[in-house]
C-alpha cells in the first residue's frame, strides 16, 4: 500500500461538515415529528373498526416497508412535482418523503405496543366499571405510548441514519457535503470515515440509550 | 352466618351454559343462589369451569344460555347470541384477579383513585382521603406513591383488592388470588380476605387452597364438568361429602397436600 | 397537469428492468449466503468470553448498526480498492459490501436469540450430564437457530432493498435501470412508479410469510 493517510486535511472542512450535519439534524428532527404523529394517527385508525380506512392505510405501510426508501425519495422529487404542477424545494421534498417512511414505521410500533397491553389489563378495566373513554385514554394509551418509547427511539435512530440518502438527490446533508468534499480532496479514506464516525458518534451512544431503556420498561412492566 | 331462604338472594345463576366455540362446554346448566351473607368458596378440578364462573358473574364473558340475577333484579342473560349485561348492576361487584393486574403505569394511589373518580365522578382530594385510610388498614400507608413493579407479590395483591374496594362493592369476586404468590406471602393476603369476611363481606371465590376455604366459607360448592355437584357448608362439603364425586376430589387434594 | 400519462413508455423498455432486477436478486442471494453464514460466527464471538474475540466483534456489528448503509457503500468502492490495493468488479464488490452490513444485523438476531434460550435448559444439560460442546450444539444451537428465522428474513429482505444503494456507486442494478430508464424516456412517474411496485411485488410476500411464521411460533 503506498498511500498515506492525512486526517489533518479535515481541519480545513469543520465548516463544511458542521453546516452538512445541521441539515441532517434539522432534517431529521423535523422528520421524527411529523412522522411520529402521523405514524401515531395511522395506527390507530389501523387499530379501529373501518374497513376501508384499513385497507388504504394498510396498503400505504406496506407500500413505503415494501419498497427501498432510495426510490420513495426519487418518487416524491422527481414524480411528485410534475403530479402537483409545482415547484418543490430540496428540503420540503426531502421532508415529505421521510416524514411518509417514518409514519409507516412507527405506525407498526404503535399497533405492536397497543396489542401489547394484555387481556388482563382490559379485565381489569371491566371489573372496575370504567367507562369505556377511561380504559382507552387512562390504562391503554399510556401504557401503549410507554411501551412503544424504546421501538419509537429505534424508529428515529434508523431515520437519522436513512435521511443520508437525501444526498442522492442532491440535497446537502452530511453525507453529501462528505462526498463533495473526498472528490475534490481527492482523500475519501479520510473524508468518508470521518463522515462515517460523525454519524456513529451520534447514533451509537442513541442505541445505548435504547437498551436502557428496554431494560427500564421491562421492570416497570412486570408488574 | 348463614341467612336462610327466607330473605332475597344475593345473586341467582340460573341454568347458566358458557362454551368457547362450538366443541368447548365449560359451563353446563349451573344453578347458584347466593344470599347477603353467604361468604362462598367454589372448588373442584381444574377444567370445571370455576374460573369461568366467576369472570361470567364479573361480566367479563358472553355466555350461550341462562341468566345471572343480582339483589333480585336482572343482570345477565343471554338473548339469541347476544349477551345483555346490565352495567349499572356489574359496579356493584368487584373482582381480584390471580395476576394482580394493576396498572403498572399508574402509583399505588393513582390505582386506587382512578376508579372513583372516572365511574362515581369522586374529587381527588376525597377518593385520595379514602384511598390513604384503606392502605393505612392494608398495612400499605406508605407505599402511595409506589410503583406496583416496587412491590412484593404479596403487597400487590393487597393493593388489589384495596383498589376493588374503593368502590363500596355489594360482593367481591377473588379469582385464585394467592395462586401466583410465594408460599410465605399467601398468608398476608388471605389475613385480608379473613378481616373482609369478619365484616360481612359477600363474597365468592375461587382457590386451591383448602384450609383457607374452610376458614373463609360460609358455603361450599363444588363444581365439576360444568355443573354443581354438591353445595353445602364446609364443614359438609370439604368434611364429610355426601357425593361421591366430591368424596374422592377430597380425598386426593387432602392426600396430596398430607 | 401538463404530464401525460405514457405507461407504454416503460412497458416497451422492461427488457433493461429485468436485468436490473436479476443483478438485484444476484445481490441480494450472495449477501444472504454471507449474512447468514458470517452473522453466526460473528455472533458466537460476540457472546464468547475472551474480550480479545469479543471486542472487535462488537465493534464491527456497532459500526454497521450506527452509520448509514449509504456510507457504508460508498466507503466501500472508494476506500477498499485505495486501502487494499485490490480492484474487484462492482457486482462483487456490492456483493460484499451488503453481506458485511448484513452479517453485523444478522448477528444481532442470532445473539439475541442464543441468549434467549433459557439458563434452565443448560442447567439441564448439566444436570443431564451432557458435555459443554453437547450443550451448545444440542441444546442453544437448535434452539437459537429456530428462533432466530424470522428476524434472518426480515433482515435478509432488508438487504433486498438496501441494495438499490449500489446504484449510487455505479452498479446496474433494478435501481440503476429505473434511473437511467427514466432520463431517458423523460417518464419518472411511469418508471419509478413500476420500480417501485417491483421491489413491492418481491418483498411484500416475504414480508406476510414472516408474519406468518411468527405467529406460528408464537402459538408453539
Amino acid at each position: 500500500m503506498d498511500m498515506t493517510l492525512d486526517f489533518s486535511i479535515l481541519g480545513r472542512f469543520v465548516d463544511a461538515f458542521a453546516l452538512g450535519l445541521w441539515t441532517t439534524i434539522k432534517l431529521t428532527l423535523l422528520c421524527i415529528v411529523l412522522g411520529t404523529t402521523l405514524g401515531f394517527v395511522v395506527g390507530l385508525l389501523r387499530s379501529g373498526t373501518n374497513t376501508v380506512i384499513r385497507a388504504v392505510l394498510g396498503f400505504y405501510v406496506e407500500l413505503f416497508r415494501g419498497t427501498p426508501v432510495l426510490i420513495q425519495l426519487f418518487w416524491i422529487f422527481f414524480c411528485l412535482p410534475l403530479i402537483l404542477g409545482v415547484e418543490l424545494s430540496n428540503f420540503v421534498s426531502a421532508t415529505i418523503a421521510l416524514t411518509l417512511y417514518m409514519g409507516a414505521i412507527t405506525s407498526e410500533t404503535f399497533r405492536a405496543s397497543l396489542r401489547s397491553v394484555g387481556r388482563e389489563q382490559l379485565d381489569a378495566c371491566v371489573a372496575l366499571g370504567l367507562p369505556r373513554r377511561a380504559q382507552v385514554m387512562n390504562v391503554i394509551m399510556p401504557q401503549a405510548v410507554l411501551r412503544a418509547a424504546p421501538t419509537l427511539l429505534s424508529n428515529a435512530i434508523s431515520l437519522f441514519k436513512e435521511s443520508a440518502l437525501v444526498s442522492a438527490v442532491g440535497m446537502a446533508d452530511l453525507m453529501f457535503i462528505g462526498q463533495n468534499i473526498s472528490n475534490n480532496t481527492a482523500r475519501p479514506v479520510e473524508v468518508l470515515t470521518a463522515v462515517a464516525a460523525i454519524y456513529f458518534v451520534i447514533a451509537f451512544p442513541l442505541t445505548r440509550v435504547v437498551t436502557l431503556l428496554e431494560q427500564k420498561l421491562l421492570r416497570k412492566f412486570s408488574a | 352466618m348463614t341467612s336462610s331462604a327466607n330473605g332475597s338472594a344475593l345473586i341467582e345463576i340460573k341454568d347458566l351454559h358458557k362454551g368457547y366455540g362450538p366443541n368447548i362446554q365449560v359451563l353446563k346448566g349451573l344453578n347458584i343462589e347466593m344470599m347477603p351473607g353467604d361468604r362462598v368458596v367454589v372448588i373442584g378440578p381444574s377444567g370445571g369451569g370455576k374460573s369461568t364462573l366467576l369472570r361470567v358473574v364479573m361480566g367479563l364473558e358472553q355466555i350461550q344460555g341462562g341468566e345471572v340475577r343480582f339483589g333480585g333484579k336482572p343482570y345477565i342473560r343471554a338473548d339469541g347470541r347476544k349477551t345483555i349485561i346490565d352495567n349499572d348492576v356489574r359496579k356493584q361487584i368487584g373482582m381480584v384477579f390471580q395476576h394482580y393486574t394493576l396498572f403498572p403505569h399508574l402509583s399505588i394511589m393513582e390505582n386506587l383513585i382512578l376508579a372513583p373518580r372516572k365511574v362515581h365522578g369522586e374529587s381527588r382530594a376525597s377518593a385520595r382521603e379514602r384511598g390513604a385510610k384503606i392502605l393505612e388498614r392494608f398495612g400499605l400507608g406508605n407505599k402511595a406513591d409506589a410503583y406496583p413493579s416496587q412491590l412484593s407479590g404479596g403487597q400487590k395483591q393487597r393493593v388489589a383488592i384495596a383498589r376493588a374496594l374503593m368502590l363500596d362493592p355489594k360482593l367481591m369476586l377473588f379469582d385464585e388470588v394467592t395462586s401466583a404468590l410465594d408460599p410465605e406471602l399467601v398468608a398476608e393476603v388471605e389475613q385480608v380476605i379473613l378481616n373482609l369476611a369478619g365484616q360481612g363481606m359477600p363474597m365468592m371465590m375461587v382457590t386451591h387452597d383448602m384450609w383457607f376455604a374452610k376458614n373463609v366459607a360460609s358455603r361450599v360448592i363444588f363444581c365439576a364438568s360444568g355443573v354443581v355437584v354438591e353445595d353445602g357448608p364446609p364443614e359438609q362439603v370439604l368434611g364429610n361429602p355426601r357425593e361421591e364425586r366430591t368424596r374422592e376430589f377430597i380425598n386426593r387434594v387432602f392426600h396430596i397436600r398430607a | 397537469m401538463e404530464y401525460q400519462l405514457d405507461i407504454g413508455a416503460v412497458t416497451r423498455n422492461m427488457g433493461p428492468l429485468f436485468q436490473g432486477l436479476w443483478i438485484t436478486l444476484q445481490l441480494t442471494l450472495a449477501a444472504n449466503a454471507i449474512g447468514i453464514v458470517a452473522g453466526f460466527a460473528l455472533a458466537l464471538l460476540t457472546t464468547s468470553k475472551p474480550a480479545v474475540l469479543r471486542w472487535p466483534a462488537m465493534l464491527f456489528v456497532e459500526f454497521f448498526r450506527c452509520t448509514p448503509a449509504i456510507v457504508q457503500i460508498v466507503w466501500f468502492f472508494y476506500c477498499v480498492p485505495m486501502i487494499f490495493n485490490v480492484f474487484w468488479g462492482p457486482i462483487f464488490m456490492g456483493i460484499v459490501a451488503l453481506g458485511l452490513n448484513l452479517t453485523a444485523f444478522n448477528a444481532e438476531a442470532y445473539r439475541a436469540s442464543i441468549q434467549a434460550v433459557p439458563r434452565e435448559h443448560l442447567d439441564a444439560g448439566i444436570a443431564l450430564g451432557l458435555s459443554p460442546t453437547q450443550r451448545i450444539l444440542n441444546i442453544v444451537l437448535p434452539q437459537a437457530l429456530r428462533n432466530s428465522v424470522p428476524v434472518l428474513l426480515t433482515n435478509g429482505i432488508g438487504i433486498f432493498q438496501q441494495s438499490a444503494l449500489v446504484a449510487i456507486v455505479g452498479v446496474a442494478d433494478l435501481m440503476y435501470q429505473g434511473k437511467t430508464l427514466a432520463t431517458a424516456t423523460y417518464r419518472p412517474i411511469e418508471t419509478f412508479t413500476v420500480v417501485a411496485l417491483m421491489y413491492f411485488a418481491i418483498s411484500y410476500p416475504v414480508g406476510q410469510f414472516v408474519n406468518w411464521l411468527e405467529r406460528r411460533q408464537s402459538y408453539t
